[in-house]
């Protein structure tokens, strides 16, 4: 957690890597269709498709791995999109939201400093008066000690 | 600042497997008999060099221009080190090998390459001074941000259909996001202001309610005070009954319970003021 600005930044960098992995989910799980009579879908031998599971992301064997298509099941596939889209319009609501409450979009440059002044000469008085209010304790506990001090059983 | 640290750092070698450098040497000098000497030095020389006006030298005042006539040279070497360095002329400085500015200009939208800004001329006046009432960053923003979901929709439209038309589409997204941390970096100066007003603030508050529950301990103790200087009064009376001898039981019991009461008034007041 940082101040708000940054949390907004964090947010907005999230939306980010959201686009990309909604892209990823969609370009990974998509389903196969056949553009016309003569075309089939190639089946690719299942231990071929989990050595290239196996591969770190981003790694050179792109060109390959683009062909391989994981397939969800229709419903499953519409859900998750589903869900994809609520969190993206989720995570901007929350950027609006933190836009909303950024710290002092009223005042202007002139306004702070202003206030800034005011606060200083405030806090310079308010500081005077609580050396005064200490000295004011001191001298009153010095007095109670002399009462103390003077008491001498009867 | 620089030097002292760097010297320290050659100099102790052999303790290189400590987390921080030694504090450089002339720490000790700041004692309070320095500091108070220096003050003394430095009200000295305000008064022989202008004698009425500035007698009381402000510790508050932080212009460069007051700061120099403020710095006392041809001081002691136990002294010299009392007084801050000044700002480096060129503005640059090196510590720990990494050069440093004073002045680090926020790097404008459209040097970073071919960035197109979303708002012209960075939300700046003709004359250069930000007016921030007129400027709705919020707004702006909030923009960007739908704007953001709805070129993700055409993204994911255009890769539908064609996936070789994405790149303009990727550019423009890429664009709205660099804008968007633009107009947050820029506000963050606005951001540090307005947290000083707010510790200020929080500041103000305590030490006010501080002096008020000092006052207010303080009206306590006088009012103890003066209910025991009544007291003493009434206890005299009866330890001179007590010495004129008649009535000997009476008196005692009465002068038994003034003192009981004294006692834990006095524990009372004994434990107040701590507080």
């Amino acid at each position: 957690m940082g101040d708000r600005l940054t949390q907004l930044q964090d947010a907005v960098d999230e939306l980010a890597q959201q686009f990309v992995a909604c892209i990823h989910y969609i370009h990974r799980h998509h389903n196969l269709e056949t553009l016309g009579p003569n075309d089939v879908i190639r089946e690719l031998p299942k231990d071929a498709e989990q050595e290239e599971r196996k591969l770190p992301t981003g790694f050179s064997g792109n060109a390959n791995r683009q062909c391989v298509v994981d397939s969800h099941p229709a419903d499953v596939f519409k859900a998750a999109q589903v869900e994809l889209a609520q969190d993206l319009i989720t995570k901007e609501q929350q950027i609006e939201y933190l836009i909303s409450i950024l710290p002092g979009l009223d005042n202007s440059e002139r306004d702070q400093e202003r206030n800034i002044k005011e606060l200083e000469d405030e806090l310079k008085s308010a500081e005077a008066q609580h050396q005064e209010a200490i000295q004011e304790k001191k001298d009153i506990m010095s007095n109670l000690d002399e009462v103390i001090r003077s008491i001498r059983r009867p | 600042m620089a030097d002292p640290n760097e010297n320290q750092e050659m100099q102790d070698m052999d303790q290189i497997t400590s987390t921080w450098p030694h504090p450089p040497p002339f720490y000790k000098d700041f004692t309070a008999d320095n500091l108070a000497r220096l003050a003394d030095l430095k009200r000295e020389r305000a008064e022989t060099s202008n004698p009425p006006s500035n007698s009381t030298p402000k510790p508050d005042s932080k212009d460069g221009d007051d700061l120099l006539s403020q710095r006392l040279t041809g001081l002691p070497p136990n002294l010299s080190n009392l007084q801050p360095p000044l700002p480096p002329d060129e503005g640059a400085w090196r510590i720990f090998g990494d050069p440093y500015r004073l002045v680090q200009p926020l790097p404008k939208l459209e040097e970073g390459g071919e960035i197109r800004p979303v708002v012209a001329n960075g939300g700046l006046l003709a004359d250069g001074e930000r007016d921030d009432k007129h400027f709705d960053r919020a707004t702006v923003l909030k923009r960007i941000a739908k704007s953001l979901l709805l070129n993700f929709l055409e993204l994911v439209g255009v890769l539908g259909q064609n996936a070789m038309d994405a790149a303009d589409k990727v550019k423009d997204i890429r664009d709205l996001f660099y804008n968007f941390h633009h107009l947050i970096n820029e506000y963050r100066p606005h951001q540090a202001r307005e947290s000083l007003i707010a510790t200020m603030q929080s500041q103000l508050d305590r030490l006010r309610a501080e002096t008020t529950a000092i006052r207010d301990s303080k009206e306590k103790v006088e009012r103890m005070l003066e209910g025991l200087g009544s007291l003493k009064i009434d206890q005299e009376e009866v330890a001179a009954t007590v010495t004129g001898g008649t009535g000997a039981a009476t008196a005692s019991t009465t002068a038994g319970k003034g003192m009981g009461e004294l006692e834990g008034e006095m524990w009372g007041m004994l434990v107040d003021p701590a507080n």
